[in-house]
Order: structure tokens, then C-alpha cells, then sequence
């Protein structure tokens, strides 16, 4: 199974370790797969790919290597993947959705991890209608399978436990833990009640083929989105459904508020000597043959400064993402709205307090929205993210940073037929660096530059 | 043992191998650049005189002020106007005189030679041609390193297939002896020597870098094979040549090295030579501004006045240069192709109207910027100018139609969603091409105001537009994991 990679990366100690490899850059050589030991704990790592031929040719050693490569493909692939004793997990697919647990004293599986902990103390609860419950309140209406005793670091981030402690899971959720074969779920029994003491027994496991059938479509889920989920869960990010996952989401306010004004630079006060001296500019003030109408805008007198003619030059109004003000998720269009928050591996997470997200995606069909989003679109989706200006030692040192930076930001997962592409969008106001104050010259030499990378002009 | 025939045997190939075949000489140091901080100094073409310091406790100071203010009073400086003529075959502006081509494209980077990459440098590079004047232009830089470039990859082919025909040999021969032995024993009993060499270069790749090193090597090699084939009467030539790739230099590669390594030799006779005029041929060349430069150049700073047809430097003036609203009009309708007619009325989406709205944004901002069509884009963003830096930014617009007037009636709506279509292919593109050269993408909107009732004051016609940038770039998941 892949389990011994994707277990490294969820381990931060030991991923940390490990050189940075894109794999998805580099070509695939199977023949790593024979170097895994798929039992041991103790596996060296992600390995390295082997090396790109870019075309065939007629030596025996390609040949050679091209055959070990399938054979170590079939080789992992015919591998037996079996639920372990140890580790399987049982989950049953509630059709209807979240049902509160059925006896209020029902007893409470030894084994609860830790998120069984969390909702110790409320299991007194009644057996009323279920969105009401201050503790069921966490519970999406679009949570379709339960775990009655949850174990593995899976449910770390994911899944949503209720006062039986629980664990409820969103299709997206179940979707992937069935795929990876982390999971086994079964078909609710006919006869008896979900909750009867003996299922486990009588119950028949779902297949993956009806667990497309069930969840794709559920509760919002589509087929791009959980391209996406699956697609960053697997590279160890933690997604958590975003307030605008539900696109009938009723607008609040259409009106769009152009609140946003032109900063006109500001003056800073002048001295004595800057008095005296706007005396004298007096005299031969180009201002005074100025005409933004006819032109030349920066008038035909003596200029002092260039500083001064920039400044006259600017009449050309641009946007401020700073004094824009910041959107409900609802007031977005629908494919142009964030639907997951992704932390980083990294990032410490506890799912009933989550952090700050480090990203916010959006996800857009290209066969449902042919076209890039238009100004409106993408600076509704902006505006609902909130500020994030460049901060920091480095970034007030480097412009180019900044401007690369932006002020807000989102991540837009493109998918065309299953290939995702990601954009990061950012909103950079160029207006607000002001290029002909820079004192310093460019960033750096060109010469320094020639020796890193052959650089077009 | 084999050591001392060898080196003999290539002394004797090397005198009858072509020029070709023998190792480059080691590249010549470059020239000292020109001193790009002193001619560049003004970022745009208008005269700034700094008041002197005013020092409060030196009154001589503020005498030195005064003065310097009756100067002006007395004899005001004149702000240089250069000329220039619209040409409606290329829709373009041309400025033929030297004097003004080097101020424009010293201050602030305005237009490109006709003849040349973008500095005007036909003159100095035609110089050379004939011998009169040494020193490198930017082209020819640029092809140099561009051979250069280009026949390393082909040494790095060559390299590659030359390990795979010994790979070849070798498993041939390990076939033949029919041992149980790995190939790379195989390998080293083969009667060459030199060739286990060639065999462990053979599993690994080769970068431009190792093919340079690898190139005195490699000729050795060569010489050597030849040397065999000679002695073998073409036995394994056929073979070889019928199952690989055959990699050779093109004859225009060749060439353009013969040309790049030793100018000297296509000079031309001396009698030639010697019958030419140091400078007394026509400077052919002339810069050429966009309309966006041309008018930034004219509005804004007033810097270019642009006349309807060329004139002779000789004739006097007898048109008055075309008023800026004249330009406006001009250029809008030259924005199309075919350029409309003169009558037809501006529309606030008029190409010109959008693009130059970008185009005074960001040089007011204080940066150079040129045409980005090499890269695909609209613009490039340089800090200072090209030749301080790379550009940093690649600029597409894009034009917005959010005001309300855009969507009152089915028709504009229609009009406005086809103005605005951008597909995602495109869009990939654009990124991909922006992040194989290093440049942050920037996608630039601008929003279109309803047509305005009238454009008298240019101005606040510019001054409806509203710019809003966009930093586009590529997320790479596996990157940002931490």
C-alpha cells in the first residue's frame, strides 16, 4: 500500500528531515518501489526518482531498466491490501444523514480517541430533534457516515464527533478513506436499527464503485472538488469545508460598494525651507502652464524634481485593496468563492478550534465556466478573504516581494476533466509602491543574476 | 602501454581534421560595459533643475538660491522639444533624428531601432561590419551566447549518442563472448581503451556544464574512432550510423560560429576597405515609438510634438504639429486593424484608450515600461530599464465592464461578456511562458467607463478609467508544504 509514504508525511518530525523533493517535477521511476518496505516502520524516506530518457533507443540497458520498472510497478500493485486487525475501522453510511445517537445511556466504546475525549462530558444528552443540540450543533446536515469507534490519525482531521463520540463524516471524507482503504463501510441493516448491539456482523460492506454512487453529489460534493480534497489531503494538507461550500448561499447585499476611492498622494507639510522654496516655485511654477486637459499634464516650466513630475503624472485612478471593504462569503459568484480552508501539515490543528487558514481555495470547472472570471468576479472573491498585507523584516526590504505578495490572496484550483491546475491570485496594488522614490537602484545586479539561470529580457 | 601511439595518432588526425573539429578557443573576456548609470542618469526625457541647498545657518546659501532663481527669471530654460512623424503604413511613430533618437532612448527607454532588437545600434553594428569601429552591440552579444548555448546542446546529443553506440558495442560484444558476466565487464574487454570511460558516462546524464568539460574528451574520442574506422575499412559504420539518431551541426550553426569567433575573416578586402568613407554612409535607421509612448511622450510631458508627414531636416516646418486631441482621435482609430475611419466616433473601449490607461499608470509610477510582446504578454515592467535589469513583470490587460451602464441592455451585455472572455487555456499559457522566463504575471484590468459626453478634457477622460493588477502565478502544492 501507499501507506508508507503518506505516513511520513503526516509525521512532521520525520518529513522535516527529509530533503525537499517535488515529485510530481520529476519522472517516474517505479523501480523505487522495490526499495519500500511496506511492513518496517522504519523506512528511509520518500526516495529519490532515477533519471529522464527522452527517447527510446535500442540498448538492452534501457530496455533493462524499463522492464524492472514495470515489473516493480506489478510487483507493489499485486500486492494483498487487506483491512489489518489492528487497524480497521468500521464506519456505517447513514443515509439520511446525522441521527442523534438512539439510547441516551448507550455505552460508549472503550477505545474513543481523542476526539472522543472532547465530547466527554455531554453525553447526557436527550434523544430530541438534532440540529437544535448545542453539541450536534458542529455536525454538517451533509454528514453521511459514522464511525462508532474511531481510531488512526485520520480522524486528527477530519470527521465530526457527536455526544456519543462518534465520528461523523462528510462524503468527501468517507469518499477518500474508503479509497485509500482506510476505512470499511457498511450499508445500513434492513432490519435492525443502526445502533443494534450485534451489526457488525450482519452488515454488508459497501463497495467503492456504490460509494461514488452515494456521495459524489451529496451535499454539494462534486466531482472537481474532490479532485481538489483528495488530490491536497494525500500531500498531508488538512481541508476543512469553507463557509461558501453551499452555492445557493442567499445574497445578502447584490450592491456591489464601491466604497474605494483614488488615494491622492499625499504632501507631506512643508518646512520653513520648503516654504521658501514653494515661494520660489511660485515664480516659475509649471503648474501654472499645467493642463490635464490638452496636455503637457506636468506643464512646460522649470521642474525642480522628478519626484514632482511623477507626481503630477499620476491621474489615473487605481484600486486600493487596503480602504475596499471586505465581503460577505455570499456576496461572491458561485464558482469564484472559497470552498476549502487548507492548513499545512505543519500547522498545529485542533479541529474544534481552527486555526487561521494557511490557504483558501476556490474551486472552478473549466467546462462549466469557459472563461477567466471577469474584474467583478475575481475582486468579489478577493474582497471575501481577509487582509493579509506583506509584513515583515523581508518583505520591507524587497518590493518585488511585496508586489508578489499582495494584499489578499487566494489559491484557484482550475480543473479541466480532472487535471487540476492551481493559480495563486493575488491582489498587489502597484499604486501603492511608488517606483520613483526608490532611492536604492534595482534589486540587484544583473550580473549577479546571468550566473543563476540563462534569463530572457 | 596504448598511451604513447594514441597521443601520436592524434597529432597526425588533428593536423588533417578540419576546423571544425578542434576545441573552441576559450571565450574572450567581455568589454568593460558602458557606464549605464551616467546615460541613463534622466528617467524621462524633461529638464530638472534642483534648487540649491537652502542652509539656514549660511546665509551665503540662500544668496546662491536666489541667484539661481534670477537666472531663470532672466534666461528661462528651454525644455527640449523633439519631433517626430506619425506613419500610417505601420501605425507607429518615427523619429529620424540622431539627436532626438538618443535622447529618447537614453531618458527613459521611449521606442525601438527599426533595424535592431531595441537600442538603435544598426549604425554602430553596420560600423563594424566594415571594419570601422570594434566594441560589441547588444545583438551580437546576444548571438554569441545564443550559439553558444545552442552548440553545447548539440555537443551534449552528440555525447549521448556516442555512449549509447558504445553501450551498444559493449553489448554486442557481451553477446558474442555469450559469458554469464555483467556488461560492464563486457565492457572493459573490448579492445578499446579508452571506453569504460565512456560506458560509466553512459548512465548518467549529461548537463551543458559536464558537456563542456567533456568536449576536449570527447574530440579525443572522436579522433579516435576515426582513426579505427580508417584501420576497420567501415566494417561497424554502416551499423552504427543505420540504428541511432544521427546529430550533426547545421550548416547555419556553423556559420553563425565561424562568424561570432573570427569577425576578422569576413571583413572585406582591404582595397574595399580602403576605397569606403569612414562616415559616409547614412545612418538607415530609425526609432520607433508605440502610439502609447508617442502620446505619453506628447500629452504628458509635452516632450514630442508629431507632425503628419516627414519632413527633411532641411525644409521648414510648414504644418503645425497635431494637437493632442487630434493624436487622441488619430491613435484610437489606428488601434484597430484596419484602422477605422476618421469619422467614426471614440468608444471608451477603444484598444488604444484601455491600453494606454496602463501604459501612463505605470510610468507615472515611476517604471520603464515596454512592449511585452516577445513574451506574449502586453507589457514589461522594468525598474530603471532594460539594460540595468531583467523585467521583473509581464502585464496582460484585460478590460472590465462593471459599471451599470455596461449591463442595461441585452445587447451591451452580450457585447461586454465577449469583450471580457478570457479562456483558461489562454490563461495557462500566459503563466506557463511568464514562469519558463522568470516573470511574475500580472493581470491587469481596467475598468471601462460608459462613453463619455464629450473629450475636450483628455485628462478627466483618463480619469474615469480605474486600473486593478492581479499577481497570477502557479501554486505548487508540493512547494508550499513547509
Amino acid at each position: 500500500m501507499a501507506d508508507a509514504d503518506e505516513d511520513l508525511i503526516h509525521a512532521p518530525a520525520n518529513a522535516s528531515a527529509q530533503p525537499e523533493v517535488d515529485l510530481s517535477d520529476e519522472t517516474q521511476d517505479f523501480r523505487f518501489l522495490n526499495h519500500l518496505n511496506f511492513f518496517a516502520d522504519s523506512s528511509p524516506g520518500i526516495p529519490r526518482r532515477g533519471e529522464k530518457d527522452f527517447e527510446p533507443n535500442p540498448t538492452e540497458l534501457q530496455a533493462d531498466v524499463l522492464s524492472a520498472s514495470r515489473g516493480a510497478m506489478h510487483n507493489a500493485l499485486s500486492y494483498p491490501r487487506l483491512h489489518g486487525a489492528k487497524t480497521r475501522v468500521i464506519a456505517f453510511y447513514a443515509p439520511d444523514g446525522y441521527v442523534p445517537p438512539a439510547q441516551p445511556g448507550r455505552a460508549k466504546p472503550k477505545a474513543g480517541g481523542e476526539d472522543g475525549k472532547e465530547d466527554g462530558k455531554s453525553s447526557e444528552s436527550t434523544p430530541k430533534p438534532a440540529r437544535p443540540l448545542p453539541n450536534s450543533a458542529r455536525i454538517s446536515p451533509d454528514a453521511c457516515v459514522y464511525v462508532p469507534s474511531p481510531k488512526g490519525q485520520f480522524f486528527k482531521t477530519m470527521g465530526q464527533a457527536d455526544s456519543s463520540s462518534r465520528v461523523w463524516l462528510l462524503p468527501e471524507e468517507a469518499l477518500y478513506l474508503i479509497e485509500r482503504g482506510s476505512l470499511d463501510i457498511r450499508w445500513p441493516s434492513p432490519s435492525a436499527s443502526a445502533a443494534g448491539p450485534g451489526e457488525e456482523d450482519l452488515s454488508v460492506p459497501m463497495s467503492l464503485q456504490a460509494a461514488y454512487t452515494c456521495f459524489m453529489g451529496r451535499g454539494g460534493l462534486t466531482l472537481e472538488r474532490y479532485s481538489v480534497y483528495t488530490g491536497l489531503k494525500r500531500l498531508g494538507y488538512a481541508l476543512f469545508r469553507a463557509p461558501g461550500w453551499c452555492d445557493d448561499m442567499e445574497q445578502q447585499d447584490a450592491a456591489v460598494s464601491d466604497a474605494s476611492e483614488l488615494t491622492s498622494p499625499e504632501l507631506h507639510g512643508p518646512g520653513l525651507a520648503g516654504m521658501l522654496g514653494s515661494l520660489f516655485n511660485w515664480i516659475h511654477d509649471p503648474r501654472s502652464t499645467a493642463s490635464t486637459a490638452t496636455g503637457p499634464i506636468i506643464g512646460t516650466g522649470i521642474h525642480r524634481h522628478y519626484m514632482d513630475v511623477y507626481r503630477k503624472l499620476a491621474i489615473i485612478p487605481w484600486y486600493d485593496p487596503v480602504t475596499a471593504p471586505e465581503r460577505h462569503p455570499s456576496d461572491t459568484t458561485p464558482p469564484f468563492r472559497v470552498v476549502f480552508h487548507i492548513y499545512k501539515p505543519s500547522t498545529p490543528l485542533k479541529k474544534s478550534a481552527l486555526p487561521t487558514p494557511d490557504f483558501r481555495i476556490a474551486v472552478v470547472s473549466t467546462r462549466d465556466q469557459t472563461t477567466m472570471p471577469t474584474m467583478t468576479e475575481l475582486g468579489a472573491l478577493l474582497e471575501s478573504t481577509p487582509l493579509d498585507p506583506p509584513r515583515g523584516e523581508k518583505m520591507d526590504r524587497m518590493m518585488y516581494m511585496r508586489l508578489r505578495h499582495g494584499y489578499r490572496n487566494v489559491v484557484m484550483a482550475v480543473v479541466d476533466q480532472g487535471v487540476v491546475s492551481y493559480l495563486r491570485i493575488a491582489d498587489s496594488a502597484f499604486g501603492k509602491e511608488k517606483l520613483y522614490e526608490n532611492k536604492g537602484g534595482p534589486q540587484g545586479p544583473k550580473r549577479n543574476r546571468t550566473n543563476q539561470k540563462p534569463r530572457k529580457r | 602501454m596504448m598511451a604513447t601511439p594514441v597521443t601520436t595518432m592524434d597529432k597526425t588526425v588533428a593536423a588533417k581534421s578540419g576546423p571544425a573539429s578542434d576545441a573552441r578557443p576559450p571565450r574572450a573576456p567581455r568589454p568593460p560595459r558602458p557606464n549605464f548609470r551616467q546615460i541613463h542618469q534622466f528617467p524621462l526625457p524633461v529638464n530638472v533643475h534642483h534648487v540649491p541647498p537652502v542652509i539656514p545657518h549660511n546665509p551665503l546659501s540662500l544668496i546662491s538660491v536666489v541667484l539661481s532663481y534670477l537666472t531663470f527669471l532672466i534666461s528661462p530654460p528651454r525644455q527640449e522639444v523633439y519631433s517626430a512623424y506619425f506613419d500610417k503604413a505601420t501605425s507607429s511613430i518615427h523619429v529620424t533624428d540622431e539627436r532626438s533618437i538618443n535622447a529618447l532612448w537614453q531618458m527613459g527607454f521611449f521606442g525601438k531601432g527599426s533595424l535592431s532588437r531595441s537600442e538603435p545600434s544598426w549604425l554602430a553594428r553596420e560600423k563594424k561590419r566594415r571594419g570601422l569601429h570594434n566594441g560589441k552591440t547588444s545583438e551580437e552579444i546576444t548571438r554569441l551566447r545564443r550559439t553558444e548555448r545552442r552548440e553545447l546542446k548539440l555537443e551534449r546529443a552528440r555525447m549521448e549518442k556516442l555512449a549509447i553506440e558504445e553501450r551498444l558495442k559493449a553489448e554486442a560484444a557481451a553477446r558474442e563472448a555469450g559469458a554469464s558476466e555483467s556488461l560492464d565487464q563486457a565492457a572493459q574487454s573490448t579492445p578499446t581503451g579508452d571506453t569504460t570511460n565512456v560506458t560509466a558516462a553512459a548512465t548518467e546524464k549529461f548537463s551543458l556544464k559536464k558537456a563542456k568539460e567533456a568536449r576536449a574528451l570527447e574530440a579525443k574520442q572522436a579522433r579516435e574512432l576515426a582513426a579505427q574506422n580508417a584501420a576497420l575499412a567501415g566494417q561497424n559504420q554502416p551499423e552504427t550510423s543505420s540504428n541511432s539518431k544521427s546529430v550533426r551541426f547545421s550548416p547555419v550553426v556553423q556559420k553563425k560560429e565561424f562568424l561570432s569567433t573570427s569577425p576578422s575573416s569576413l571583413q572585406l578586402p582591404d582595397s574595399v576597405i580602403s576605397n569606403l568613407d569612414a562616415d559616409d554612409f547614412p545612418n538607415e535607421e530609425h526609432l520607433q515609438l508605440s502610439n502609447e509612448e508617442a502620446f505619453f511622450l506628447a500629452y504628458s510631458l509635452g516632450a514630442l510634438q508629431i507632425y503628419d508627414s516627414h519632413l527633411k531636416s532641411g525644409e521648414i516646418q510648414s504644418t503645425s504639429p497635431t494637437t493632442t486631441a487630434a493624436l487622441l482621435q488619430q491613435f484610437c482609430h489606428h488601434s484597430f486593424q484596419p484602422a477605422r475611419d476618421a469619422s467614426a466616433s471614440l468608444q471608451p473601449d477603444d484598444p488604444f484608450m484601455i491600453s494606454y490607461t496602463v501604459y501612463h499608470h505605470f510610468r507615472s509610477l515611476g517604471w520603464v515600461i515596454r512592449s511585452g510582446v516577445k513574451f506574449g504578454t502586453d507589457y514589461l515592467l522594468y525598474n530603471r530599464g532594460p539594460v540595468f535589469s531583467h523585467a521583473e513583470f509581464a502585464v496582460v490587460i484585460i478590460p472590465s465592464y462593471s459599471h451599470p451602464y455596461w449591463s442595461e441592455t441585452e445587447e451591451r451585455k452580450n457585447y461586454t461578456a465577449e469583450k471580457q472572455a478570457r479562456s483558461w487555456w489562454w490563461m495557462h499559457c500566459v503563466s506557463r511562458v511568464q514562469a519558463q522566463v522568470l516573470k511574475s504575471l500580472v493581470v491587469c484590468y481596467v475598468e471601462v467607463p460608459p462613453p463619455a459626453a464629450s473629450l475636450d478634457d483628455i485628462g478627466a477622460l483618463f480619469g474615469q478609467y480605474k486600473v486593478r493588477e492581479f499577481l497570477i502565478k502557479r501554486w505548487i502544492p508540493n512547494r508550499t508544504r513547509d
